[in-house]
């Protein structure tokens, strides 16, 4: 494993597909004492794997389901390679926390979905979701349907169904939270290789800093109360990372310490605040 | 475990023998008043009776006059059976019954389809349009608690006493069921088949049909099944009152009644309770389990 450490590099080519910029967007709730997103600013290179983490409350998922186009911002924009974000886009796929797969269809038919949307012929899809199974290592369950998977298996058919449709960027949105720690790290592993063999820009939405620092080569520390931009870290450690490995699992220790003070220093003074005032929550 | 569930269904049943022998016993050895409350051997012979079949369970079952009417209805209370069984007195096929059950159907399933293409139309209305629910939802969750003959007196006097007054009386009662529950079904669809669907480009039409659609799957069953059910009651109810040329089941309760038969009174329950718990059973409840089985709720 310790050899994968060494030559690959840390960005993997991936042409000009795939960059977000976040220009000031903002959100406040009617009726809300405190904006929900405070100016939020964020440019994402195109194939980098950026994971926000952050308390819940920070706005982190609301953020991404802007960059969806499920949600909109009350000010600021949210651009994909320079063409504002105003809907839904083939060019973005999500995979979400409660796997949000249909489950009145099988695994294939689930995971051929957008192609269908997207008018793609029956013989094309079915290649398509026959080659994305093979990557996430299902190719054996493409009959079933999904209350016959474990959790783990059905994020990996919600990941599936993002990469048929070849988006330029992969949304998740705590994909792993509801799973065991084992199956968690087992698919830490597969989502490294997935990522270095796709080579597409990754936004993923944590509240495990541990996570973060595992899979990121950036990681974007958000603080609520109003939701905001902190920290921008970045991890020079090349994918797919053994994390064992002395030299991974001290740096990882490291930025993971750093992080922790970051987030537990803002809470405290945050909870504080909020005795005081007694009128909001972390 | 299978033998388990065997040894329970057969300790039942063996209960429900010893009631039923208990029941009959009982009313041999005491003689009560047969007209107030049938025997179980009453409740059968009466059904069989409407099945074409004359039983000697007790005897006489009817007393005609030298004109022909049936004068008396009685029974003796003997004990044992006389000699004789059954005698087939005309087709099972044609009997009053299995004529009563089929016209019965016919007009519920006339009076269901009509309340569920209604009910589901403005159940999915309300779920989509805010404005008409506010319009109509407080209207129908009142309507929903009507008993269903309670329609009967305006069916009465605005359609007249028809088969159209009985369709009205049988769609009334179900279809407001049907639309708030479709409604609140909807509403307990989780928001991430939407999301999801919006994500992976369903639009327009398409968004319903192959999103919204199946993820109200669950809903709609249980819409179905128990706007079935309202249906049934409301026909019955509605046969009971409204006297027509073609006799449904309810009908046959009625006349039960005029002709002081308890027996064929509760034997005519006794089949309605039947053809409701069959429909249940065989159609609405597997239907509604394997749509939630698919889904992963239960099962």
């Amino acid at each position: 494993m310790s050899s994968n450490l060494s030559s690959k590099p840390n960005h993997p080519s991936s042409g000009t597909r795939g960059k977000v910029e976040i220009q000031g967007v903002s959100r406040h709730y009617p009726g809300a004492e405190k904006p929900a997103m405070l100016d939020v600013n964020l440019t994402i290179e195109p194939g980098e794997f950026v994971v926000i983490v952050g308390p819940s409350g920070c706005g982190k998922s609301t953020l991404l389901s802007m960059v969806a186009g499920l949600a909109k911002p009350d000010k600021g924009q949210v651009f994909l390679d320079g063409k504002l974000i105003k809907s839904p886009g083939p060019d973005r796929a999500m995979v979400f926390q409660e796997h949000g797969l249909f489950p009145w269809l099988t695994v294939t038919q689930n995971v051929e979905f957008g192609l269908k949307m997207a008018g793609v012929p029956p013989d094309q899809r079915r290649e398509a979701s026959r080659k994305a199974l093979d990557l996430v290592h299902l190719s054996e369950h493409t009959e079933k349907f999904i209350h016959q998977l474990s959790g783990g298996m059905k994020q990996r058919v919600a990941i599936a169904r993002c990469l048929v449709m070849d988006p330029a960027v992969l949304l998740m949105d705590e994909p792993f939270a509801a799973l065991d720690a084992q199956t968690r790290t087992m698919l830490h592993e597969q989502m490294q290789e997935l990522y270095v063999e796709m080579k597409k820009t990754v936004i993923f939405v944590t509240h495990s800093v541990a996570e973060a620092v595992r899979l990121a080569d950036r990681i974007i520390v958000m603080h609520a109360n109003p939701g905001r931009v902190r920290r921008d870290f970045r991890l020079n450690l090349p994918h797919p990372r053994d994390f064992d490995a002395s030299d991974v699992a001290y740096y990882m220790k490291t930025v993971r310490k750093e992080i922790d003070d970051e987030v537990n220093a803002h809470a405290g003074a945050s909870r504080r605040v909020s005795e005081g005032v007694g009128s909001y929550e972390i | 475990m299978k033998s388990e569930k065997l040894k329970r269904g057969l300790l039942v049943a063996l209960v429900w023998v010893l009631i039923v022998a208990f029941w009959e016993g009982s009313y041999r050895i005491i003689e009560w008043k047969a007209y107030v409350f049938p025997a179980p051997s009453h409740i059968l012979d009466s059904l069989l009776n409407l099945f074409g079949m004359k039983t000697w369970f007790g005897d006489p079952v009817w007393l005609v006059d030298a004109a022909g009417h049936s004068q008396a209805f009685q029974r003796d209370p003997q004990w044992p059976l006389h000699g004789q069984d059954l005698q087939v007195t005309g087709s099972i096929w044609n009997s009053q019954l299995l004529e009563a059950v089929g016209i019965s159907l016919f007009r519920l399933l006339i009076g269901f389809s009509i309340s569920l293409v209604l009910g589901l139309f403005i159940g999915l209305a309300m779920f989509r349009f805010k404005f008409i629910d506010a319009l109509l939802g407080p209207v129908f969750l009142g309507l929903q608690t009507l008993p269903s003959v309670c329609w009967v007196p305006l069916a009465v006097l605005a359609l007249g006493i028809n088969e159209t007054g009985i369709l009205f009386v049988t769609v009334m009662g179900s279809f407001f069921s049907i639309a708030i529950t479709l409604r609140d079904g909807l509403r307990l669809t989780p928001t991430i088949y939407r999301s999801a669907g919006l994500v992976f480009g369903a639009h327009g039409i398409k968004f319903y049909t192959q999103v919204m659609l199946p993820a109200g799957l669950p809903a709609l069953a249980s819409s179905l099944r128990s706007g079935f059910s309202f249906a049934w009651r409301s026909l019955m109810g509605g046969e009971l009152i409204f006297v027509l040329k073609q006799e449904g089941v309810g009908h046959l309760l009625a006349v039960g009644r005029e002709f002081g038969d308890v027996g064929q009174v509760v034997g005519v329950m006794f089949i309605m309770v039947l053809i409701g718990m069959a429909a249940d059973r065989f159609i609405f409840a597997p239907l509604e389990k394997k749509v939630q089985s698919r889904f992963g709720l239960g099962g």
